[in-house]
């Protein structure tokens, strides 16, 4: 019985050594230690023996069933392995197709501009604010020191709004225009408060001009500032500063004297160039600066208009053209691009 | 404006380059927008006379000249051309001379003969488009002498842009005392003084202002026996640099004065004036009036005229009339100098759409103060060029002579606005140096009296403008803006469009800024019954409304990218409509109602283009939907719902409309109604939609609440509904919810199936089912029991069948 035992066990020791398949080592494994396998034949012969002889051989057929366990278990994971193995040599996935997304949407050049150019001023603690684009001679022009028959008027070619298709139970207390400047916003928004005041503007604007570097509309950005005491030198350094924050901070900002009717002194300021730094090239047409912004101390005749004493506050203002500062900022050199909104421009951004 | 600078210099000393005098006039406030230097292209071109020429021995065609050109040995050119003859003067580009049409000019041996240098052109000195031989030159030019002296065009030109507040720069003398101001050099200001002989002018011609509140002043002067010629080559070479065409003696005076004082002049025949009288009057309703333009033109009685005894012979401040032109028979003149009132210049101008040189001054305002000096200088530039005698005296209109304007300066003020410290006898020197006089002095302040050639300077402020532009801009420092008053919240519409903006782009729509007028055909085609708002003035019938709809510009762009094989659209824009408003454009009120909108358009291939993963699946109302619902969530719009709509510009059965939980309207989506798309030619299967924005950003929860996690786990059951197909989902969806109640928590459709073996008509809807109860697990038969009683339930109320 002994032999047969351990003849068994190097059966089951050779078989079990070269099984390399799960369903192999599994069969063996029913084979040999399974309730009906032939360790249990062999074993259930046991019985008859004498109760010393059962001992020993029980502890033989305990170390056999011990070993073939261990090995079976070794199969087992060669086998696991081996199939592993099998499974990650197959052909790879093609990790060049493209995956599975929503190609995000764009956004518009100028809108982006606006929004980031209002941001920068946030920072500064400027409010936001708007008002109608379908505008009061009053608010665009008048309010803003620009009588009617004022020869500043012509800087500015206007689109003048039909009465008729207003609707209008009553007339309008002055002609009605598509406002060409965010000015107007100014006058609103001091009506409205009390100094001191800190606001941007951005919207659009219209004009009567459409050519290779004008588009009948476009966009702007106005601000405000109105406290006691402003000055002129807090003006520059809120553009300068601006300027600095938003082209780079090695950009120099130049002002110029310059004529607004809603502003006294008036300044241009020019910004040193985007694409050269100011040596002069074609983006500067070799003069080194850009001009980017209108400003200045708003005119009393403004505060005027707005309620305001102008002995008791200051203030100044500015403007920037959304469209020109997109173009230097993204390199666009055809103005009409931004209302094309051609698929090939708009992805571009 | 065009200055020339040879001429500034007659009146003020000039810094040493043209560049620098350009700087500092920028700085100034007198912007130089560019320096023409017509000299530029021909330096290396002299004045040659030609001393001999024969014919080349091998080239009929050629001749060998030699030429004179100042040195001490004559010059061998070749030359080709044949229209000159021995003793003539033409340009000589020499050995080194680059020309304006690119040429090098080199020695060179032609045909065997040596040619040191070039006989030119007008054409090859780039002068001229087309010419015919060589440039003749006039016998006085001097051999040598460089060719851009010999033709007057050793000139500088400055193009100044004077803004409309500074028309006392509109002149060569008010851009010299700028000059001077920022040089610190004086200023030589002209002082004529006609000889005068003969019969007094005020015997020759009456003058009579009836309008004084449009023409303050009128001066006339007579000149007798002129003769009318050419006027000088040096007068002409200056009206020439500054872009004014010669005419002749006379008229050219009157140009070059108006260049030289910023006065307009005009010069009348007076033997053609009837009744040797001159009446400055408003014109008769429907009188006529040919001008020097040769258009006759209808006069409003709103136009002033310069008028005779009988009619009309000038518009006043803006151009002559053809019937009392100075012509080449005139013997006599009346000269006018005289100032009008800007705004009805203006609208003279603007009514007949004449803008001169005269209008454009008058405009701006024109110096009281320049009127007699002016007519001065002319008769006496008059009677040495035209050979006349002056009349006697001037004939002066002047009813209400006005007191300069006082403007009193606070020295302290200045730095409060400028917010730097200038000097006082800075201050001082910068306003005297301008021409302001100082009339009183009190403590700290000084009264001024203000030029009557600076027409923008009313008040203090404008003084101050006058002493930071001179003291310059970039002396002052720049200072932030001192201390944060309050930060205000930034408003809750920035931060809701700043999501719907990411949204929008997360759901792969490309953002489009689209013009607000459009055709009112384009918004007759979406079915818009409102009246649009119009402009009185578009620039044409494509942009000559005002939107009420975002629809137009999103298809248009459709169109463009169609055509050019785009094949996959998504894009949306933000923005408003504009309505009429019965209310409107009283007080503080808009005019219009302006209304914000964002608006969406989806076309063609989903997901961009063409793409393995989508199977190239066209884009249809859900993904439209879809990107609403990606809004509607960034924004966290609880309870927003979408009930089919009904929208002319919408396909019936493609339609939704979208309102907020309260019941608001938002606006539409769906699909383009197939007549749209056929009238406006656009492929099928666009699917816009448009919301406006401030209801839909009212409703937004910018800051979510939050809610604790379930502490029990969920059960999940799937449930399938073969329903009639316009059942909607909503419906199913409201009867599961409701009979659920408490312990379905949430129900989503996972597929909608038709097709075998569904019945024709009906469709399976499948139902992903989210059981949970707060406090505890629930049981199996708890959940079975609610799952059958949901299953009877949707049986019963929406007659559907259930499926295995």
């Amino acid at each position: 019985m002994r032999d047969r035992l351990l003849a068994l066990a190097e059966a089951a020791r050779r078989e079990i050594g070269v099984a390399s398949e799960l369903p192999v080592v599994e069969a063996l494994r029913v084979r040999y230690l399974g309730k009906k396998g032939e360790l249990s034949g062999v074993l259930g012969g046991m019985g008859k023996l004498p109760p010393e002889e059962r001992r020993a051989l029980g502890e033989v057929a305990n170390t056999v069933k011990a070993e073939l366990e261990k090995l079976l278990a070794e199969a087992v994971k060669r086998a696991e392995d081996a199939a592993l193995e099998a499974q990650l040599k197959g052909p790879g996935l093609d990790v060049t197709l493209p995956g599975r997304t929503v190609r995000p949407g764009s956004r518009h050049p100028v809108s982006r501009t606006m929004e980031d150019i209002v941001r920068t001023f946030s920072r500064l603690g400027f409010d936001v604010a708007s008002g109608p684009e379908i505008e009061l001679d009053y608010f665009n022009f008048e309010a803003l020191n620009l009588p009617k028959d004022h020869p500043a008027r012509d800087m500015q070619d206007t689109f003048y709004v039909d009465d008729a298709s207003l609707g209008h139970a009553r007339k309008a207390d002055s002609p009605v225009l598509l406002r060409t400047h965010t000015s107007p916003v100014q006058v609103r928004y001091m009506l409205n408060r009390k100094p001191p005041i800190r606001a941007v503007m951005p919207g659009r604007v219209y004009r009567r001009d459409s050519d290779i570097t004008h588009t009948p509309m476009f966009h702007q950005v106005e601000g405000l500032l109105v406290d006691r005491d402003v000055t002129f030198a807090e003006l520059k350094g809120t553009l300068d500063a601006f300027v600095k924050a938003f082209f780079g901070s090695a950009t120099r900002t130049r002002f110029r004297p310059s004529f607004f009717p809603f502003t006294e002194p008036s300044a241009e300021v020019d910004i040193s160039c985007t694409s050269c730094g100011g040596k002069g090239c074609r983006v500067c047409k070799q003069t080194g600066w850009l001009e980017v912004l209108g400003s200045g101390m708003v005119h009393p005749n403004v505060f005027t208009a707005a309620g305001y004493d102008p002995s008791e506050v200051t203030g100044y203002a500015f403007g920037m053209g959304v469209e020109r500062i997109a173009m230097l900022r993204y390199r666009i050199d055809d103005l009409r691009m931004m209302f094309e909104n051609d698929a090939r421009f708009l992805e571009q951004f | 404006m065009k200055i020339s600078v040879k001429w500034l210099g007659d009146y003020v000393a000039l810094p040493p380059s043209e560049d620098e005098l350009a700087r500092k006039l920028t700085a100034a406030g007198l912007e130089i927008e560019g320096l023409e230097r017509p000299s530029e292209g021909l330096r290396g071109v002299v004045v040659a006379q030609i001393k001999e020429s024969v014919q080349h021995p091998n080239a009929d065609k050629l001749s060998v000249t030699q030429v004179d050109i100042g040195g001490t040995a004559l010059v061998q050119v070749v030359c080709g051309a044949k229209n000159y003859k021995v003793g003539d003067k033409v340009p000589l580009a020499t050995v080194g001379t680059k020309l304006p049409n690119g040429a090098d000019i080199k020695q060179a041996a032609l045909r065997g003969v040596d040619s040191f240098g070039m006989l030119c052109s007008s054409k090859e000195l780039g002068l001229s488009e087309e010419s015919s031989g060589l440039l003749i030159l006039s016998a006085d030019a001097k051999p040598g002498m460089p060719i851009a002296e010999a033709l007057g065009l050793d000139d500088v030109v400055l193009e100044v842009n004077v803004t409309p507040n500074r028309p006392d720069a509109l002149s060569h003398l008010g851009v010299a005392r700028e000059v001077g101001v920022v040089t610190g050099s004086a200023l030589k200001v002209p002082q004529p003084k006609p000889a005068e002989s003969g019969t007094p002018a005020a015997e020759r011609v009456k003058v009579r202002v009836d309008a004084p509140d449009r023409c303050p002043r009128y001066v006339a002067r007579v000149v007798e026996n002129v003769t009318i010629g050419p006027s000088p080559q040096w007068m002409q070479d200056r009206l020439k640099a500054c872009g004014v065409r010669a005419i002749n003696n006379v008229v050219d005076v009157t140009n070059y004065v108006n260049l030289e004082y910023g006065q307009p002049l005009h010069a009348f025949d007076l033997d053609k004036l009837g009744g040797q009288e001159i009446v400055v009057r408003m014109a008769g309703k429907g009188e006529k009036l040919t001008t020097l333009d040769g258009k006759e033109r209808t006069l409003d009685p709103d136009d002033l005229v310069i008028a005779d005894g009988t009619r009309a012979q000038a518009l006043a401040g803006v151009m002559g009339g053809g019937d009392s032109e100075v012509t080449q028979g005139t013997k006599r003149l009346v000269l006018e100098s005289a100032n009008f009132v800007g705004s009805g210049v203006r609208r003279t101008a603007k009514r007949h759409v004449l803008h001169t040189e005269a209008s454009h001054r008058f405009e701006r305002g024109a110096d009281l103060d320049a009127v007699v000096p002016a007519i001065d200088r002319a008769a006496q530039l008059i009677a040495e060029l035209a050979g006349g005698t002056v009349a006697p005296g001037r004939v002066d209109v002047y009813p209400a002579p006005k007191p300069p304007r006082k403007v009193t300066l606070r020295f302290g003020r200045v730095e409060k606005v400028l917010g730097v410290a200038v000097a006082e006898p800075e201050v001082r020197r910068i306003l005297a140096a301008l021409g302001f006089k100082a009339v009183e002095e009190g403590t700290g302040q000084v009264t001024y009296e203000v030029p009557r050639a600076r027409v923008d300077v009313e008040r203090e402020e404008d003084l101050m403008e006058e002493v930071a532009r001179v003291y310059g801009y970039d002396n002052i420092p720049a200072t932030l803006p001192r201390g944060l008053p309050e930060l205000a919240p930034e408003p809750a519409h920035v931060e809701a469009e700043r999501r719907m903006r990411h949204a929008l782009a997360g759901a792969g729509l490309d953002e489009v800024v689209n013009y607000s007028f459009v055709a009112p055909k384009s918004l007759e085609v979406l079915g818009g019954k409102e009246q649009p708002v119009a402009l009185l003035n578009p620039l044409s019938a494509e942009q000559s409304v005002m939107r009420t709809s975002l629809l137009p510009g999103l298809l248009e762009n459709l169109s463009r990218s169609v055509r050019h094989q785009v094949e996959s659209v998504a894009i949306y824009e933000t923005g408003r409509a504009y309505f009429r408003d019965a209310e409107g454009g009283q007080g503080q009120r808009p005019a219009a109602r302006e209304v914000h909108r964002v608006g969406g358009l989806v076309w063609g291939l989903r997901g961009g283009g063409r793409s393995w993963t989508q199977k190239d699946a066209k884009a249809d109302f859900y993904d439209a939907k879809g990107a609403l619902e990606a809004v509607l969530g960034a924004l966290r719009v609880d309870g927003a719902t979408f009930t089919p709509g009904e929208h002319p510009a919408y396909h019936p059965r493609a339609c939704a409309q979208v309102k907020t939980a309260d019941g608001t309207l938002l606006g539409y989506v769906g699909e383009l109604h197939p007549r749209v798309v056929k009238a406006l030619g656009l492929p099928e299967g666009v699917f816009t939609f448009e919301l406006d924005t401030d209801p839909l950003y009212a409703a937004a929860r910018l800051v979510p609440e939050y809610h604790p996690l379930p502490r029990f786990p969920a059960v999940l059951r799937d449930l399938a509904v073969v329903v009639p197909v316009e059942l909607p989902n909503d419906e199913v969806r409201r009867v599961i919810l409701e009979v659920g109640k408490p312990l379905v928590e949430d129900a989503q459709v996972f597929d909608v199936y038709t097709g075998k073996p569904i019945p024709e008509g009906q469709k399976n809807l499948a139902y992903a089912l989210r059981y949970r109860a707060p406090e505890r697990t629930l049981t199996d038969v708890e959940v079975n029991e609610a799952h059958q009683r949901i299953v009877e339930q949707v049986k019963q109320r929406l007659g559907a069948a259930l499926r295995a």
